[in-house]
């Protein structure tokens, strides 16, 4: 398995709404210019078929090059086949093209392109970029922020390559499908903010879903997260990603997310 | 006669410059930050005011967006940095307050709004140009001042402001 998803998870560290900063989607808004960003990202999720859990790391670094355009690269590794193997990398960009700014609130789109390549084996119908396939995704986000709370919903269209020259995709599978999402967060701690340093306390829950182009085959998951900011600068979320329905072949569906996320803000000083 | 024309929009320009630095000075700017609510993102806005050199300290009100930042003397600064850095943190401006010394706008590059006369050394006032307010701030403001070009215009480097003290 893989820890499938951990795919999903990648997300983010972006930016800075800290009730947006989902777990497995990405907001609309982005990193702040001239500012780096780190994550590692570490899944362990459950086989189905086989005992034991596969685990994932995905380190990630992205860079925002002005208050709009973001790029990010990711590493995969995983010891879904016995050690710890790097078994792909990916390339992400984020462009903001619309933003509507209010007090305490906004409303911002984006949209978003990733490559990724992976040399791993294909073992399931889903197709999930960030760690298992190599493929490319492109996609649209809208988030809304209101206050303490967060909605944020994504669509992409995502394809499947073969995964080096040795695994073959398996023709009697769909090799694209279209993804959807839709996720909520809401700032629950402090109710009253006396300082940067303060801890700030975000929960979540995030629906990620995939069908198949070609054949309908679906899935449904929740991913209810708990997020911690620190220093209002660093991150750490949990997550545990369910499977709610599902009619396509999946090795791992369940699994839990534990993400550390730190940004160095204005990294060039002469910008 | 081309030539002649080169050489004199070289000394405008040069004269204007010089105009706007001489005494461009600001001593304060009050930004009220638009589009977050959480500590972090105010954090990306705090650090992007402090990289400026000419920032003395920066005050934050997290639960209002608000920062206070205060000058270093001699400053060459105008308002449009502080719109810049909001922006590059990934936010807007809500409304931006200024403090300035009273010559700094008898300056061709500041256009009174109201007819709000001061006699004192340090003036109050608040920047009403698109980008300086809220977008609904905008509309009705716009609508306001509809008679008014140079509002109109959204020239980036004029600064049409509002005097509060």
């Amino acid at each position: 398995m893989r820890a499938f998803f951990l795919c999903l998870a990648v997300v983010g560290f972006q930016n800075v709404f800290s009730q947006e900063l989902f777990v497995v989607t990405d907001p609309a808004s982005n990193i702040p210019a001239n500012s780096l960003a780190v994550n590692v990202m570490q899944l362990l999720f459950k086989e189905q078929v086989e005992t034991g859990y596969n685990y994932h790391l995905m380190p990630e670094v992205s860079y925002g090059l002005n208050r709009n355009l973001m790029f990010r690269a990711s590493a995969f590794v995983s010891n879904r086949n016995s050690s710890l193997v790097t078994e792909g990398g990916s390339f992400f960009s984020k462009y903001r093209f619309y933003s509507d700014d209010d007090v305490n609130s906004h409303f911002r789109l984006a949209a978003y392109g990733r490559y990724s390549f992976n040399n791993s084996d294909i073992h399931q119908e889903q197709i999930e970029i960030l760690g298992h396939n190599s493929g490319f995704e492109a996609g649209l986000i809208a988030t809304k922020l209101v206050k303490r709370v967060a909605v944020n919903a994504s669509v992409s269209f995502e394809k499947a390559l073969n995964n080096g020259s040795n695994y073959i995709f398996p023709e009697n599978y769909g090799n694209n499908a279209t993804n959807f999402s839709l996720s909520v967060g809401k700032l629950m701690y402090p109710k009253k903010y006396t300082s940067f340093k303060q801890t700030n306390i975000n929960i979540m829950i995030e629906f990620v879903g995939q069908t198949i182009n070609q054949n309908g085959k679906s899935f449904i998951d929740a991913v209810p997260a708990l997020q911690f900011i620190f220093n209002s600068q660093a991150r750490l979320d949990f997550a545990y990603r369910q499977q709610l329905i599902n009619s396509m072949l999946r090795t791992a569906p369940n699994g839990f997310y534990f993400n550390l996320y730190y940004t160095f803000f204005n990294i060039s000083k002469n910008k | 006669m081309k030539k002649l024309n080169k050489i004199h929009f070289t000394i405008a320009s040069i004269m204007l410059v010089f105009s706007i630095n001489s005494n461009a000075q600001i001593l304060k700017a009050e930004i009220k930050a638009a589009g977050l609510t959480c500590s972090m993102c105010s954090n990306a806005i705090n650090k992007q005011l402090k990289t400026m050199p000419e920032v003395a300290s920066v005050a934050t009100d997290l639960n209002a967006n608000t920062f206070i930042v205060t000058l270093i003397a001699g400053n060459n600064l105008s308002p449009k940095i502080f719109k810049e850095k909001v922006e590059k943190a990934g936010f807007s401006i809500g409304s931006l307050m200024v403090t300035t010394k009273r010559e700094t706008i008898a300056k061709n590059n500041y256009i009174l709004v109201n007819d709000k006369k001061t006699e004192a050394n340090e003036v109050k006032f608040q920047v009403v140009d698109q980008g300086y307010v809220t977008a609904k701030e905008y509309k009705k403001l716009s609508k306001l001042y509809k008679n008014m070009a140079t509002y109109l215009a959204n020239n980036d480097d004029d600064f049409h402001i509002k005097i509060t003290n």
